[in-house]
């Protein structure tokens, strides 16, 4: 047994930091309030700095309960610097409305240790822990704003479903535990070919573990949460809920379907398929009809997520971690903005609240522009990139008529895209008003938005570094 | 014919449970509900005992029906909900909800029997001395293979507990405190209102 | 030093048009301007740099792929530079006379509203040509080659609350889509036969594309190198303007004069010619391509150059003259003188772009007066345009020693000496060539500086040469239209190591140049040659002649007109290339249209298919958002029977 805790760094200092700015923020007043946030800041810096550091190295640690290679320390990494900019992003939002700052940090903290715990499991046993340390701050987070009475709705909603996912995943973790004796994810590949023929209810484990699966990430049929979640929480809680989670259920997904299954594919790729075509045809079609942004965002969220499904059928993972990161930058940028728009005693509901933006604020219209242009997939974007990647990866795969389907679906995505862009440069807005953004949210904001041009344009870099995961 | 005592108690502790968990569903009031949910812990402990885990079983009993079910019990009690209402749509949905029910216990059932059950690495379940203690090798187990898990399960409570406190906490200022200074240095404007300029067709009036 | 020397060309306009397109209104008008004449600024020392390292110590050539953009189906997709002699004797131009255009601009635009949109726009126009220039493989060729043509667009279309300028860009955007989709059928069929894209492997293996053939249908094949050139050269032939693919051209003069210059003359218009020779490998594998590319570039020589003689907008009258010459460009690569072609490409680029300019200067003078009726007698007010359009039209004509001269002759004697079938047609097209370009270029000569003034009074009192960014771009442009033939003319044709030899693939019975070069001693001999030839008083006649027309006798041209009437329609008329476009593709694709809307959508979509398919996926989306009911027990119960489905689906794939 390795004692070495080096490579659980990023998790001890965390969890520590997390600790101590709970202690801290006790003993503040409103006044110094900001300082709960810089250190929240610093917390996930150096977290994520932590994880860079153990790049080279594979640690299998806690007799078999951690794992660190490089999928976990890329993931981590994303993770951690997908919060510092969500912290920064809703910052002035949360002061402006007077909403308790340090709760929103230190459970959005929380959620992270969860997350990363959730990416480095090396156990169905850490793996399932991880999850509900990641979710339970979730939960907390969509009901804790009760301005509204649907934020409790929404909450209660994802609670409920969420429990019922959580069982189910539970389950499917008992039967394969039952079937194979074994937990440990390095272990279960030998104990699963030692049976030549694996037992049924192994398999059955496997639909189970694939519905937790979709679950949080919210594939059709296991969706239901996200329109309604998105639509009834604050921006700033839709903003964390709907990217770093996504990322961190992509840990979960390549630790089952590929640490553990991928020697035996056939297992698990059909439900994989179904999930990703109904995910596909119904985030696409659904989200025309819709009048709420965060609703729309929140449908083609289950849009994407059948892409990065059609890649994972297709056996390319490097494919799916790139779009799971494309996903999660745009995403990003996106909520961002209309975190950022959301001031003023306005919130951003309707589509039609965007209206005139480019009269507005010329900036944020172009920032907009481009998100939502990278959404929709147009070249040079991360977003057409990624969606390349997976097509092309389909059609290695010789399933030429499923990258069809994608793209029939891309175009219908275009439809609802566009209609954003219309409303914000060619209608006129509703009322006058003047947008400020603070000056570094600004600037990571742009960042963060030419991001998702840059690195359409050149992707090389990341996707080396997707290919070098598995 | 020779009966063996430990599948009867098997047997029976389990349809216990079953028939307790039933019940949850099924009661009207949501008192004797939670008596159920009671019922079904005790059988499960029952269960337990059975797997030669006294500690587990106790602690189940202990922790589960001693603390957490009588604070569930004092909730239900204090709230008194009206339950029919939420039944509303139970009869409308019952069909479908047995339908589905039935078809996946049915596929579950054919799995299990289609299941060579020898091949499974279930491990024959060896009895142990007397002096074996129950206690020791969970600690053991807890503090050692298992302590990662175990943490991250503390952190979990810990979460639960400041989700807890954050759902439910109005901030300071709902406080109702006495201010015995403030209560002193009243003044009769502080607390009085004249309405003035009330018109003839003023409720007030009449 | 090479790679970031490239990488520095190519980035250096893409910095600028991105900072200038996303923060122009913020940063307001001189630093829009600075930033781009800054960058593309650079871009041109880099590329004269790298052509002194080249001059320095000659190599084959350098190929270096930057970065792997991703990869389908085993095909890398890369963004790569290739730079040999060829490249680097276009990056120059382009850069060059980019640089030159951007300085003007500050001058010709300086009261539009678009300003730093138009800087913008250029500086990635050159980015886009720099990318076409370079690149060592046909995908980035071939997004080069979109890049431009929609700069071109945006640019045609520049006034866009002009509808004519609407009009001409969708005309050239449509037409150059024609041609785009032969391109890039061209490219497939390369990829098909080589089973790859890249330059390097393409040209190594060139005699493959010989061996295989085509079959159209049974019985009717033709050589794959046939089909292949042919298709590349229908791209050409869009983006280069060759007849019948010219028509959008002359009227993409709609776009500011600035743009007519640099992409609608010097450089974009070219990127065909320099195809061809870059593929010069490829060509020279079928003799049949060949002869194709005589006989359109032939047909744009002298026809297109007639039309030129009847137009009276000042810029039209050039766009003609662009096509005339793209004309004489494509009859020397035609001919295996690639080598000739892009000479005539260096020495047109500079002319031509100086010709632009000063029309533009005289515009500006005009209060955007584009008629050369209303014009007249200007050399006494701008003196520095007059003798800069002077010069530029000499080069044009093919006086001696002007630049066109020695590029237009040597196109001209290696096509008289080409064996391939075609050249006799286009040595006679370009020799009558010769007199219809000296008669349409010093007819807008003296129509313009000349003759009676007939502007009214009110545009003659402002008359005034235009301002130093404006001039000091004619003079810097009109020294090469001077020196540059003269020059260039040995080093780039006969010398022993011809600077374009190394990139340039030609088969030892096409190689007309090296016949012609064994009588060439010397640039000077080859001008004092001049008056002993045909062409020579066949341009001088054409002067002549023009003068006697318009300053000695102005009443005749009317009278011819009157008396060719029917002549005179036809070229008014173009030969009735719009007017049958118009007809056949504009009536013809609307009547079936339609047909179809009638029939397919009224009927079969509409009728059978649910009131349209967008109707359809509305009513798909209000279903959904039926069962998206809010309810929470609803949701479980979706739930519950997703996980009822996967589990039957997996009992029927697992057990069934």
């Amino acid at each position: 047994m390795d004692f070495s805790l080096k490579a659980m760094l990023p998790e001890i200092f965390l969890a520590t930091m997390t600790c101590v700015i709970l202690v801290l923020d006790l003993y503040l007043s409103d006044r110094f309030r900001r300082v709960t946030y810089l250190l929240s800041q610093v917390t996930l810096v150096f977290a994520a700095v932590f994880a860079i550091a153990l790049w080279d190295n594979h640690f299998v640690l806690m007799g078999g309960h951690f794992v660190s290679d490089k999928l976990a320390v890329v993931l981590k990494t994303s993770v951690f610097i997908v919060g510092f900019c969500i912290f920064t992003y809703v910052y002035d939002y949360l002061r402006e409305r007077d909403i308790r700052i340090s709760e929103y940090y230190i459970l959005a903290l929380f959620s992270m240790l969860g997350m990363s715990i959730l990416i480095s499991a090396g156990s169905l046993l850490t793996l399932y822990l991880g999850l509900e340390l990641l979710s339970l701050p979730l939960y907390a987070m969509v009901a804790m704003i009760q301005r509204q009475n649907t934020a409790s709705e929404a909450a209660m909603k994802y609670f409920v479903m969420g429990a019922l996912a959580s069982g189910m995943l539970l389950f499917g973790i008992s039967l394969i535990y039952g079937s194979t004796g074994q937990i440990h994810l390095d272990a279960l590949p030998v104990a699963i070919n030692m049976a030549e023929q694996p037992d049924m209810l192994l398999l059955l484990g496997v639909v189970f573990v694939v519905i937790g699966i979709g679950f949080k990430f919210g594939a059709v049929p296991f969706h239901m949460w996200i329109p309604d979640v998105y639509q009834g929480s604050l921006s700033p809680i839709v903003l964390f809920v709907a990217t770093a989670p996504k990322i961190a259920a992509f840990g979960m997904l390549s630790r089952f379907l590929w640490d553990m299954f991928g020697a035996a594919p056939e297992t698990w790729q059909s439900f994989i398929l179904i999930m990703a075509v109904l995910s596909l045809l119904l985030g696409n079609i659904a989200a025309i009809a819709q009048t709420n942004i965060k609703r729309l965002l929140g449908y083609s969220t289950i849009g994407h997520v059948g892409f990065i499904f059609l890649a994972i059928y297709a056996g390319n993972f490097a494919a799916g971690a790139f779009y799971v990161l494309a996903y999660a930058l745009m995403t990003l940028a996106a909520f961002g903005i209309l975190v950022v728009l959301s001031q003023r005693g306005i919130e951003i509901e309707d589509i039609t609240d965007l209206a005139g933006l480019d009269k507005q604020h010329r900036w944020l219209a172009v920032m907009m522009l481009l998100v939502i242009f990278s959404l929709a997939g147009v070249p040079p974007s991360i977003g057409f990139y990624a969606k390349f990647v997976v097509l092309s990866a389909l059609v290695d795969a010789h399933v030429a008529y499923l990258a069809v389907f994608g793209l029939v679906m891309s175009a219908i995505a275009a439809f609802y895209y566009l209609r954003v862009v219309k409303v914000m440069y060619f209608d006129e807005p509703t009322q006058t008003r003047e947008i400020t953004i603070p000056h570094g949210t600004n600037v990571l904001l742009s960042i963060n938005t030419l991001a998702t041009w840059v690195l359409g344009i050149l992707p090389g870099g990341l996707m080396a570094i997707c290919l070098l995961l598995y | 014919m020779e009966i063996d005592w430990l599948k009867f108690f098997f047997y029976c502790y389990a349809a216990l449970a079953l028939f307790g968990a039933t019940m949850v569903i099924f009661s009207r009031n949501s008192v004797r509900a939670v008596l159920f949910l009671v019922l079904t812990f005790v059988a499960s402990a029952g269960l337990w005992m059975l797997l030669q885990a006294e500690f587990l079983a106790l602690i189940l009993i202990l922790v589960y029906v001693g603390a957490v079910m009588v604070l569930f019990l004092f909730v239900v009690m204090m709230l008194n909900m009206n339950l029919s209402p939420l039944k509303e749509g139970f009869v409308r949905y019952l069909p479908l909800g047995i339908l589905i029910a039935a078809t996946i216990v049915a596929q579950l059932v054919w799995v299990y029997k289609n299941t060579d059950m020898a091949a499974l690495h279930l491990g024959e379940l060896a009895q142990k001395p007397a002096d074996y203690s129950n206690i020791t090798e969970l600690g053991l187990a807890l503090y050692t293979d298992y302590l990662y898990p175990f943490e991250i399960a503390g952190v979990i409570l810990l979460v639960a507990i400041i989700a807890a406190i954050a759902l439910t906490f109005r901030g300071p200022q709902n406080r109702r405190s006495q201010n015995i200074a403030v209560q002193v240095a009243t003044r009769k404007d502080d607390r009085l209102r004249v309405i003035k300029d009330v018109g003839p067709d003023s409720d007030l009036k009449a | 030093m090479l790679t970031w020397l490239s990488i520095i060309i190519i980035l250096a306009p893409l910095a600028g048009a991105i900072s200038v397109g996303l923060l122009g209104r913020v940063m307001g008008r001189p630093p829009a301007h600075w930033i781009t004449i800054t960058s593309v600024a650079i871009s041109f020392a880099a590329s004269v740099w790298i052509l002194g390292i080249y001059i320095a110590q000659p190599f084959e050539v350098f190929e270096k792929t930057l970065y792997i953009w991703g990869q389908s189906a085993g095909i890398p997709i890369e963004v790569g530079v290739y730079i040999d002699s060829l490249t680097i004797a276009m990056m120059c131009v382009v850069t060059f006379v980019s640089l030159m255009v951007h300085i003007y601009t500050i001058g010709y635009m300086c009261d539009d509203p678009g300003y730093q949109r138009f800087f913008a726009y250029i500086a990635f126009f050159t980015f886009s040509m720099l990318m076409l220039v370079m690149s060592n493989n046909f995908m980035q060729l071939f997004f080069g080659w979109e890049a431009v043509g929609v700069t071109s667009y945006l640019l045609i279309g520049f006034w866009f609350k002009r509808p004519t300028a609407i009009y001409a860009n969708l005309k050239a955007f449509i037409v150059n889509r024609v041609g785009d989709f032969g391109f890039l059928l061209g490219i497939a069929a390369v990829f098909l036969v080589f089973g790859s894209l890249n330059y390097g492997e393409v040209f190594g293996h060139a005699e493959l594309l010989s061996n295989e053939t085509l079959t159209l249908w049974s019985g009717t094949t033709v050589s794959m190198a046939t089909a292949a050139c042919i298709l590349l050269f229908i791209g050409a032939m869009g983006k280069s303007a060759q007849v019948p693919l010219h028509v959008w051209l002359p009227d993409s003069m709609e776009g500011p004069t600035p743009i007519s210059a640099l992409i609608h003359a010097a450089t974009m218009v070219t990127a065909g010619v320099f195809m061809v020779a870059r593929m010069s490998p490829l060509f020279e594998q079928s003799t049949a391509a060949l002869t194709f590319i005589l006989v359109i570039g032939g047909t744009t020589a002298l026809f297109m150059g007639l039309v030129g003689i009847v137009q009276n907008d000042i810029k039209r009258v050039i766009a003609y003259s662009t096509l005339s010459q793209l004309g004489y460009m494509m009859i020397a690569v035609g001919a295996s003188a690639y080598a000739a072609g892009v000479f005539h490409l260096m020495t047109h680029a500079f002319f031509k772009a100086l010709l632009f300019l000063g029309a533009g200067s005289v515009i500006i003078a005009m209060h955007h007066e584009q008629d050369m009726r209303k014009m007249g007698g200007l050399w006494r007010y701008m003196p520095i345009t007059y003798i800069t359009m002077l010069i530029g039209s000499l080069a044009l004509s093919g006086i001696p020693p002007f630049a066109g001269f020695y590029s237009k002759d040597s196109i001209i004697e290696a096509v008289k000496l080409s064996t391939i079938p075609g050249a006799g047609y286009a040595y006679f097209a370009a020799v009558a060539g010769v007199l219809v370009t000296a008669i349409y270029t010093f007819r807008l000569f003296f129509m313009v500086f000349h003759t009676k003034p007939r502007m009214d009074d009110k545009t003659k009192s402002h008359l005034k040469e235009s301002p130093w960014v404006v001039t000091v771009p004619l003079i810097l442009l009109a020294i090469p239209s001077l020196v540059i033939g003269y020059i260039l003319i040995g080093p780039m044709l006969f010398a022993e190591h011809a600077f374009l030899n190394p990139s340039l693939y030609v088969l030892p019975q096409n190689d007309v140049l090296a016949k012609l070069g064994e009588h060439f001693h010397g640039a000077l001999a080859f001008t004092l040659h001049a008056p002993m030839t045909l062409v020579f008083w066949l341009a001088v006649g054409g002067i002549a002649l023009m003068w006697a027309l318009y300053i000695k006798w102005p009443g005749i041209p009317e009278k011819i007109k009157n008396h060719f009437s029917i002549i005179y329609k036809i070229l008014v008329e173009k030969y009735g290339f719009d007017i049958f476009n118009d007809w056949f593709f504009g009536k013809g694709t609307r009547g079936v249209g339609n047909v179809a809307w009638k029939v397919g959508d009224i009927k079969i979509i509409d009728g059978a298919m649910v009131n349209g398919s967008a109707h359809l996926v509305g009513r798909i989306a209000k279903l959904s958002r039926y069962v998206q009911s809010g309810f929470l027990n609803q949701y479980v119960q979706i739930m519950i029977i997703g996980l009822l489905g996967l589990m039957s689906w997996w009992l029927y794939a697992w057990v069934g």
